[in-house]
């Protein structure tokens, strides 16, 4: 009977010290949770923030990865089961806030700023640095025989160059149509429409000459391809920022100096070389966030 | 945009995408049967071929579509971007049923008949076209029609090579993310596949009789 009574007595201690570990620790260590739309780049930068708030802040940070999309994050970030995530500012003001979109990337920064501020208590935070644009491409050797720089420079040639396009850039009113008007482009054979992963193949292969792709795809730079800059200004900006819920940064103010810090440091070059680290060399995106902060001091 | 407002819009095209559905389907089922069954033959009469063929069939069904384009598009002839490249695809993929049921029909055929055939003073080609083919006719048409339902479902994804079909309105949904364009391409082909199961139905049914 007395050792039952110890037991048990053992036993209550025992859970109730427990209890007083997991309390304190909950109440010491606080999370952010950091979300991720379901495509690679995306990925990257959900670790590159995860990892800048591990390294300069006390906080934990739990990663909710690969959500279906723009507004899944958006409905996250409002119900506050998600506290921040990289979206682009074009699509921030075409798809969240249902505006039309203007082809001046300060313009388009401003109004979703204040948009997301006014309307959602949204941060906002200063661009990352990259573009993530539609982008017309071509192959290395074709633009510098023929010293291509602009899609002005291809506009004289189209005819009887043969095009590619994805179903995305076909059916977008900031892709193909607006595009043909904008730099007068025309093409004497229709464009051939396929799946944009493959398009870059037959780019290569040479079963076509011009196609449009994203201008932070990796696949660019390592098949030696080339992006054509785009003169007239057609494309809408898509600069990537951080958007955070205002509540999770009144909890942690020190959520800002740790994030601002990334502002203005991933080119698209870096951004198109890390995304085909994932995509073509299958490395991990934890590892390649981890390099790329540690190379950079950040 | 709701479904059937979208599907009344798009009439025209969604009859003409069938169309084309329904000719790649064709030309793939048409150059599957063509080798799939005499090359299904050929491995009953020989046995150490057996492994190979029908290792490497179970080997292409397993590629996903996409790969298997990107593996074409450099392939002269067979290859690039279109239509052809996606009848091949199709054809590859409607092989191993064909190949499968051809040689269990014909390999299934009861040695004790063909051995009072050769009595009888058959020829082996006489042998082939009136007692094995006729024979092992309800195994073999039952492969073909699973290729064929295959083929169909399989179909859609040739519009990611450029080559058209019902396929064109999914991966335009998916990038516009529109359910009712999605399903504008997927119940067609829906429908398409029932629609020849039946037709199949009736046939084995017939030969049955």
């Amino acid at each position: 009977m007395a050792a039952y009574l110890t037991r048990r007595n053992a036993l209550t201690l025992l859970g109730g010290t427990f209890a007083g570990l997991i309390g304190c620790r909950h109440s010491r260590q606080s999370k952010v949770v950091v979300g991720s739309k379901n495509f690679t780049e995306q990925i990257i930068l959900a670790e590159l923030l995860a990892q800048q708030i591990e390294t300069h802040t006390m906080l934990l940070v739990d990663r909710r990865l690969n959500l279906g999309g723009t507004l899944i994050c958006q409905q996250a970030l409002l119900a506050g089961q998600m506290d921040l995530y990289a979206e682009y500012t074009g699509t921030a003001l075409t798809a969240v806030l249902g505006q039309p979109s203007s082809h001046d990337a300060e313009t388009v920064y401003r109004a979703v700023h204040d948009a997301y501020r006014d309307r959602f208590g949204f941060d906002v935070g200063p661009p990352l640095g990259f573009n993530n644009t539609f982008a017309i491409v071509v192959r290395g050797e074709d633009a510098e025989k023929l010293r291509l720089q602009t899609i002005s420079d291809l506009a004289p040639l189209a005819p009887h160059w043969r095009a590619g396009f994805g179903y995305e850039f076909m059916e977008r009113s900031d892709g193909y149509r607006g595009l043909s008007l904008a730099y007068g482009l025309t093409f004497t054979a229709a464009p051939s429409i396929m799946d944009l992963g493959l398009l870059y193949r037959a780019l290569k292969e040479r079963k076509v000459d011009v196609v449009a792709g994203n201008s932070t795809d990796g696949l660019i730079a390592a098949l030696g391809m080339v992006i054509l800059e785009d003169d007239r200004h057609y494309f809408p900006p898509y600069q990537a920022v951080t958007v955070i819920r205002g509540g999770a940064l009144q909890a942690h103010p020190e959520l800002r100096a740790a994030l601002d810090a990334l502002g203005g440091k991933i080119s698209d070059a870096d951004m198109r070389q890390m995304n085909y680290a994932v995509d073509g060399d299958q490395r991990d995106p934890a590892a390649i966030a981890r390099e790329f902060l540690r190379a950079r001091n950040l | 945009m709701n479904f059937w407002n979208f599907v009344l819009a798009h009439r025209a095209e969604i009859f003409s995408r069938t169309v084309e559905h329904l000719l790649l389907v064709a030309a793939a089922m048409f150059a599957a049967v063509l080798i799939g069954i005499p090359l299904g033959i050929a491995l009953v009469r020989r046995h150490n071929l057996r492994r190979w063929v029908l290792g490497a069939a179970n080997v292409i069904q397993t590629i996903p579509s996409l790969a298997l384009f990107g593996f074409l598009i450099p392939v002269p002839f067979l290859g690039g971007i279109g239509a052809r490249t996606a009848i091949v695809a199709l054809a590859l993929y409607a092989l191993l049923p064909i190949l499968q049921n051809t040689y269990t029909g014909i390999a299934g055929v009861d040695p004790a008949v063909l051995e009072s055939a050769r009595g009888m003073g058959m020829t082996p080609a006489q042998i082939l076209w009136d007692v094995e083919l006729p024979l092992s006719m309800g195994v073999i048409l039952a492969g073909v029609r699973v290729a064929m339902v295959i083929c169909i479902g399989v179909a859609t994804i040739a519009a990611a090579i450029g080559a058209g079909g019902l396929g064109v309105f999914i991966f335009r949904g998916v990038a516009m993310v529109s359910n009712a364009v999605i399903l504008a391409g997927a119940i067609p082909a829906a429908l398409l596949a029932l629609a020849v199961d039946f037709l199949f139905g009736l046939l084995e049914k017939k030969l049955a009789r």
